[in-house]
């Protein structure tokens, strides 16, 4: 196992403060940056994060060139506050509507592969409660400085909001520590290295994300890392320190059905490996208990495994892009 | 006058156009917490914003203000002044995480003064925008310990090294557009606290109660006589006591304030209310102290003032209605130093010291709009001479 990728390849976001430097750099490249924010009810937090990274990216610095909202039918005002701020808003199931219908947030990705323009692309969670840029530009940074780092992919510390006002120092990546990196540690140990797989922040270059298949719900995550990993080993890959993000708080259960996904896509890659022979049927369902007056009543979560394949694989996107080019 | 009032359209849009760049620097400044004293970290944040907006000269002074400098044309002109206060209500630890939408921003201290100083970091941008160069330096300033036991500190002590005359001043608040304070009453903030010795709490359910003492207090305050003329006022603004509902209160307070268009008045009220705890004291035997926090002397603009006429006509041409009271903020201390100056509002709200505190967007373009409108009179010679 090479455990030296860990020093040479993690950043902190302050590496890549000076903006300008990452301007020269995209120019030098002559690369195009698309920045997608997938949402699913987001309208306490979408416009913050719209109007930092426009303020700061695109009108001050003009490192972003696009930022698109891809959305899960949100049933609140998401959509209507992310126009109100000129950026374009799209209804992942209106994308290549001739494709079978899913939802999820990896849905949302692949579909932005669809419809942004950029030779990167970023994909933020639209659910931060602390954005800043640099949660653009740290992730940028070794895209752009480096000619070696087609990937990066967020870390922090993650301090939990419990309701309005308090905040515990540290916490969160409780999915990580007793699912995930157990997972890693006995198939794929050199992936340990990375500190929050689960992180929802990454960008990379277009022509690595449309060669891997997206999970369209939690799994998108560990199976990216896994799939550009073995695609293109671990040296392409980076992590930046990006120091603190706030998020909303998840029960168990949810935490739970979260794990019971990442699991699966797991297993669903090992078996596509050859790594495992698993010689029974493994169910599509999560079973869950809770106390009804004086009876444990069963909740059974039908939990669909779908996945995008590689988008390059879809005819209208090739010919998109092969027109674009 | 005609000519800056006819470029307001102007300035309206093209500051609507950078509305990102202003929401941004009201979240990124004003999610820092600043309570007064402890200003530090977002003065910190203010000065990096002013600096990446190309203020000319930044720094913060020896009393934690952070001045950024715009460089006039002509160099022997006097500076014109544009602040708001840095300081809140809240607590640091409270989590200061703002929410954006596309009508509202929210959070904590948001319209007390964290829009404003928000704006105060978006100036920079706004002139270069409108494209005006003024023949003043213009100091952009967000004095700190302005707040309650802050008496205006920041802005008092800038004001007292500050090396040359200075012209005007604009002093900014987050709300309520159309406000425009142009006096300020006299004023003295004090506190009163009551606490019972330890030796008479323990186990005696007839000892003195503070919270009964302070009743007292505010009892004998109310049937102070105050005059129609000069207009007077004595506000109780805060009560605090006590530890659960079966245990008889040890300890209480109140914050007032006393404000009149005469400091006399204010003082004779400050000392009948000496009297009263003095009084209070003697009678139930009880430890009962008055203390001043802060005062300022009764100080104005005339209402026929050429900076008031102006700023009346910048409102009317916005569509705005003008609300005229005195305020009590660095206006008074600009006014005390013979610096013709003016208070305006900046955008609408609500809740303004509570949860759920909240600004408007939209009308903001409209309040920053008077600020580069007056700065253009005041750097014409609206008030010299």
């Amino acid at each position: 196992m090479d455990k030296s990728w860990i020093d040479t390849n993690t950043f902190h976001h302050s590496d890549f403060k000076d903006i300008g430097r990452l301007l020269a750099a995209k120019h030098h490249k002559n690369v195009t940056i698309s920045l997608c924010l997938p949402t699913l009810n987001e309208e306490k937090t979408i416009a913050k994060e719209i109007v930092i990274m426009k303020s700061e990216l695109m009108t001050r610095y003009p490192l972003i060139d696009e930022i698109v909202v891809i959305d899960s039918c949100s049933t609140d005002k998401t959509r209507q506050i992310a126009r109100s701020y000129d950026v374009p808003v799209y209804k992942a199931k209106h994308i290549l509507p001739q494709l079978e219908k899913y939802t999820g947030k990896g849905e949302n990705l692949w579909k932005a592969l669809y419809v942004t323009k950029g030779d990167i692309i970023v994909y933020i969670d639209a659910d931060i409660k602390n954005i800043h840029h640099r949660f653009a530009y740290g992730l940028l940074g070794p895209l752009l400085l480096s000619d070696r780092i087609r990937f990066a992919k967020a870390f922090y510390d993650r301090p939990i909001s419990f309701g309005r006002n308090i905040y515990r120092a540290t916490g969160g990546g409780r999915v990580t520590e007793l699912v995930t990196r157990p997972l890693f540690s006995m198939f794929m140990p050199e992936l340990t290295q990375f500190l929050q797989p689960l992180s929802g922040e990454y960008a990379g270059y277009r022509n690595v994300f449309e060669q891997i298949p997206f999970h369209i719900g939690y799994g998108i995550e560990t199976g990216m890392l896994i799939d550009i990993y073995r695609k293109w080993g671990l040296n392409v890959m980076a992590q930046v320190d990006l120091d603190r993000r706030v998020h909303k708080n998840q029960d168990t259960k949810a935490l739970g059905r979260m794990a019971f996904v990442i699991i699966k896509t797991f297993l669903n890659r090992l078996k596509k490996l050859d790594c495992v022979d698993i010689r029974q049927d493994v169910f599509d369902e999560m079973i869950q208990y809770q106390l009804v007056e004086d009876h444990f009543q069963p909740e059974i979560h039908a939990i669909e495994q779908h996945e995008r394949p590689p988008m390059i694989q879809i005819p209208e996107y090739t010919q998109k892009f092969s027109q674009t080019k | 006058m005609e000519t800056y009032l006819s470029e307001l359209p102007r300035f309206v849009d093209q500051i609507r156009k950078i509305r990102e760049i202003i929401i941004s620097n009201i979240v990124l400044v004003g999610q820092i917490p600043a309570p007064t004293f402890h200003e530090r970290h977002r003065a910190e944040r203010l000065l990096e914003r002013l600096s990446d907006f190309n203020a000319d000269e930044c720094t913060i002074d020896d009393y934690g203000n952070p001045v950024g400098i715009i460089r006039g044309t002509a160099g022997d002109k006097p500076a014109i002044f544009v602040v708001a206060h840095l300081d809140t209500f809240a607590e640091t630890q409270i989590e200061q995480n703002y929410e954006v939408t596309d009508k509202t921003i929210s959070g904590v201290g948001v319209s007390d003064n964290s829009a404003a100083v928000g704006v105060l970091a978006s100036l920079p941008e706004v002139f270069r925008r409108l494209e005006l160069v003024f023949e003043s330096d213009i100091v952009l300033v967000a004095p700190t310990q302005c707040l309650g036991k802050g008496n205006l500190n920041g802005i008092r002590q800038l004001l007292n090294y500050w090396p040359t005359p200075v012209r005007s001043a604009v002093c900014l608040e987050s709300v309520e557009l159309g406000r425009l304070n142009y006096y300020s009453a006299g004023m003295i903030r004090g506190e009163i606290a009551c606490s019972i010795a330890s030796a008479s709490q323990s186990g005696h359910h007839h000892a003195p109660n503070a919270i009964l003492v302070i009743n007292e207090v505010i009892n004998a305050i109310l049937g102070l006589r105050l005059p129609q003329k000069p207009r007077t006022q004595i506000v109780i603004g805060k009560i605090a006591g006590g530890f659960n509902h079966g245990k008889i209160a040890y300890d209480a307070r109140i914050g007032f304030e006393i404000r009149s268009d005469s400091d006399r008045m204010v003082k004779e009220l400050y000392g009948d209310i000496r009297d009263i705890v003095d009084g209070i004291n003697k009678s139930y035997a009880v430890e009962i102290k008055l203390n001043r926090i802060s005062n300022l002397n009764a100080t104005a603009l005339r209402h026929d003032h050429p900076l008031v006429k102006c700023a009346l006509h910048v409102l009317k041409r916005l569509g705005v209605e003008a609300e005229c009271e005195p305020s009590e903020t660095a206006l008074s201390i600009f006014l005390q130093n013979d610096i013709p100056a003016l208070t305006i509002g900046l955008t609408r709200g609500d809740n303004f010291h509570q949860d759920g505190a909240m600004i408007e967007i939209e009308p903001l373009y409209r309040g920053i709009a008077q600020i580069p409108a007056l700065l253009t009179v005041m750097d014409n010679g609206v008030c010299d001479g």
